[in-house]
């Protein structure tokens, strides 16, 4: 109880709630806005969070995550192009309550969904955590190289249509990570060391930098081909109803606990994320209702239901994402990692030592990530008259200034060091490159992404499992947390090949 | 047209940099600007923390923002490497120490040939830590066991270019190189790796040590003389256990900045140094975490800098890491 009031301490004050009304805002916009993630609007406003108290900083950080993963519905249901990949299930039944005029209990019913989905992930992580804090110590380098390979690899085998390209994906991504200098020996591992030797990119690519790049400006340059062509028209709707009637939301209470239980599991494997989630939580409610003999309205049909589940999954992801950050500090997802990039810059290591040394920070946190979903909830209901109006910004106004922001914030991550700004511009600038062809092509870059944040913290593990089995390579196989790990690695790639292979044949 | 967009582009990125070479020149330090100081550790580990106290006792006097930023790696040589990569301009200082005369003369950076000193801060000895549970019960138990066994007892050290790193090698070429010697990330990595088993016995800073005393057993101190500390006044040293060799046996904090840092700057930062480090504040911390006071200006510090720089020598020099100079 100590810790929570210290914690509370923390963030009882008008300077944090003040920036996490602003990010909640900022955050449902960005996620209304399509093209634009959650992890980007946290990396946009990363740099403002070192300039603020730890606990307030995270707040607003928090606030940006739950807000633009809650406000993905917006498009989605009135337009049936998702903000962003969190809101990719919500359109099936979202748009077809738009075209019947039900739009604004659609949104309504998204909101109160995300909240549910936000408050019950948070219940599981502020009890999971702490326990699986207390379990870390059983997490050695072995432990912690092999929970990294089920990351990349769960990432590979479900994030594309093609396992091979997803693998590819990863690979390069832990190629990318190699970049920089040898962690153990300090040496220089970089093409062309007597030039690049001496620059920032002596440290690895800055990991921010590319996420920026990756999703920010890779979104901008495929925008480009076609920056003529005008802004989406809004469907002239009434929107009214908007609260869901509360014995509407009751019967739905199987769908409610599936979408959570479903989002809370899917974001704490690490590698997975919301668009998983949400496919996994609307086909599991499409057997719910089925099963219901006519209690609850059939999927796809445009009813409540079916945006509900989705929504519920996609906001229980945040926590979820957030426990094996916090306890182990591997991240869910790739919000996530910028999440634990930030705590760093604050000198809080995420891991057993913040639960051992610094409980009241943990409640801090678990406090605003109540706030965040409050608020998330609170100006999203207000707004959501207002929200549609964003949508009608076109695409040739929007765009120049998601470049700009881009540019601004890989620049300003760098803090006081102006030479590694501007390295942190071309490293954005290179991945956003890099990322436009990846989508062209149909390249998966949620691997990639992966590998760049899992890869080096494979290879330290791997060298140093190795080096304390006294060179033994297979002290990998004598330890019962890595077997399961691997059992689980090699199943995830091995079973969607069997089940492509299947069809093929049939 | 394409050419006027050109340059004003470029006039736009070089803006900044323009004003702030403008604003140097007038005066030292600019209001609008905050410090970095550069710490090439983890986050959380004993260097970092003594680090981000002392940067809040330095705003307390000075006034002005001073930022942490944790560059890990390489036994702090990728952090200094990236400082000597920076501006000379006085507004971004390197946690140094005994790490950068460490990775200096393993050749990982240019390290203190390319510093300028500013102020010297404490000392923080180290201490020989096992698990609680572990069944050795002094070090000599445990060197015991690592010489019947040779390559089996893993002794743990936080960066193997680091000071631990050095201790930890100090010691093995005095017991036969039977210690299998293991680098980690930072102090804060290496601690749940002794404490959950999967590492025999760690060098720890005492703070380190104390922060975990609850699951840590500690077998000997590394300094000449025993802790000042209550909690750790038990522990022998390692002339009280029987071993008679010393090695480097703590780690030293310091300030630095990038050799050229215009004179007024470097004066005024140890200046500032020497306010922060007799606050109450800082003198309280040092007290309760054990470290011992050592506060030294400009060039007592770079005169006292050679001496350790004398005594580190001989042992990389015998552990075949001595690659200063090539």
């Amino acid at each position: 109880m100590d810790f929570f009031m210290q914690g509370l301490s923390q963030v009882a004050n008008i300077q944090t709630i003040l920036w996490m009304a602003i990010g909640s805002v900022l955050g449902i916009i960005l996620g209304a806005l399509p093209g634009l993630t959650a992890t980007m609007g946290i990396a946009l406003v990363m740099p403002i969070s070192f300039h603020l108290p730890t606990a307030t900083g995270m707040g607003l950080l928090l606030a940006v995550y739950c807000g633009a993963v809650s406000g993905a519905s917006i498009p989605a249901i009135l337009l049936g192009i998702p903000g962003n990949p969190n809101a990719i299930a919500t359109v099936e039944d979202g748009l077809k309550m738009t075209k019947k005029g039900k739009a604004g209990q659609a949104l309504g019913g998204a909101v109160v969904a995300s909240f549910i989905g936000g408050i019950g992930s948070l219940l599981c992580l502020v009890f999971f955590s702490p326990l699986i804090a207390k379990a870390t110590l059983a997490f050695g380098p072995a432990e912690k190289t092999t929970l990294a390979l089920v990351g990349l690899v769960i990432i590979a085998s479900v994030s594309g249509k093609s396992v091979l390209k997803g693998l590819f994906m990863g690979a390069l991504g832990m190629a990318l990570s190699l970049i920089g200098t040898d962690s153990f020996s300090g040496a220089l591992r970089i093409p062309f060391a007597s030039i690049l030797g001496h620059t920032p990119l002596t440290k690895g690519l800055d990991l921010t930098s590319s996420l920026i790049g990756l999703y920010g400006i890779s979104q901008v340059l495929l925008s480009a081909e076609h920056l003529t062509k005008p802004a989406a028209e809004i469907p002239d709707v009434k929107i009214d109803h908007i609260f869901p009637s509360f014995r509407k939301v009751c019967s739905m209470w199987k769908i409610i606990l599936a979408s959570l239980g479903i989002g809370t599991i899917i974001g704490a494997i690490p590698g997975t994320g919301a668009s998983i989630a949400v496919f996994m939580a609307h086909d599991t409610a499409r057997t719910i209702t089925n099963a219901s003999n006519g209690k609850l309205e059939e999927l796809g049909t445009g009813c409540l239901e079916g945006v509900f589940a989705p929504e519920v999954a996609n906001n229980a992801v945040t926590g979820g994402a957030l426990i094996p950050a916090l306890s182990l500090g591997i991240p869910g997802d790739s919000a996530t990692a910028v999440l634990i990039g930030a705590l760093m810059v604050k000198g809080v290591n995420p891991g057993f030592q913040l639960f051992s040394q610094n409980m009241s920070l943990v409640y801090a946190i678990f406090i605003t990530m109540f706030i965040a979903n409050l608020f998330m909830a609170v100006f999203q209901l207000a707004g959501v008259r207002l929200y549609p109006k964003i949508l009608k910004v076109p695409e040739k106004i929007l765009m120049p200034l998601v470049l700009m922001l881009s540019f601004i914030g890989a620049y300003a991550i760098a803090g006081q060091a102006t030479s590694v700004g501007i390295f942190n511009m071309g490293v954005a600038l290179a991945m956003g490159i890099l990322g436009y062809f990846c989508k062209k092509n149909g390249y998966p870059f949620s691997p990639l992404v992966l590998g760049l944040i899992l890869g080096s913290m494979f290879e330290e593990n791997f060298r140093r499992a190795v080096k304390l089995a006294g060179g033994n390579y297979m002290t990998f196989f004598t330890k019962p947390i890595c077997i399961v790990f691997i059992a689980f690695a090699v199943f995830s790639v091995v079973f969607p090949i069997i089940r492509s292979r299947k069809k093929a044949s049939k | 047209m394409k050419k006027i967009i050109a340059i004003a582009a470029i006039l736009l990125v070089l803006a900044p940099a323009l004003f702030a070479q403008a604003a140097q020149e007038t005066q030292f330090p600019d209001p609008e600007k905050s410090f970095t100081i550069v710490v090439g550790f983890s986050a959380g580990g004993g260097t970092d923390l003594i680090f981000r106290e002392f940067a809040e006792c330095l705003k307390e006097v000075s006034g002005a923002d001073f930022i942490i930023t944790n560059i890990p790696g390489g036994s702090s040589a990728t952090g200094t490497n990236e400082l000597l990569n920076g501006e000379a301009d006085g507004y971004t200082l390197l946690g140094s120490g005994t790490h950068t005369v460490s990775a200096t003369l393993q050749g990982t950076t240019a390290g203190f040939t390319e510093l300028d000193y500013v102020a010297a801060l404490n000392w923080d000895p180290f201490v020989i830590c096992v698990q609680k549970d572990s069944p050795y019960n002094s070090f000599e138990e445990l060197v015991a066991a690592a010489k019947a066994n040779p390559g089996k007892i893993v002794l743990g050290n936080a960066g193997q270019t680091g000071a631990t790193g050095v201790a930890s090698i100090g010691i093995n070429l005095n017991c036969d190189k039977s210690f299998n010697v293991t680098a980690f990330n930072g102090g804060a990595e290496l601690i749940p790796a002794v404490l959950g088993g999967h590492c025999d016995a760690g060098i720890f800073s005492q703070s380190e040590c104390i922060n975990n005393i609850d699951g840590l057993k500690p077998l000997v101190i590394l300094t000449p003389a025993r802790s000042i500390l209550a909690q750790l006044a038990d522990v022998p040293t390692l002339k009280e256990a029987g071993f008679d060799f010393t090695v480097p046996g703590g780690s030293f904090r310091s300030l630095s900045v990038k050799k050229g840092t215009p004179q007024k700057a470097i004066d005024w930062l140890a200046d500032m140094s020497e306010k922060a480090f007799n606050t109450e504040r800082f003198q309280t911390y040092m007290k309760t975490k054990g470290l011992i006071p050592y506060f030294l200006k400009t060039k007592d510090y770079a005169e006292y800098d050679q001496t350790l720089i004398d005594s580190y020598t001989p042992i990389l020099k015998e552990a075949g890491l001595y690659k200063f100079g090539n």
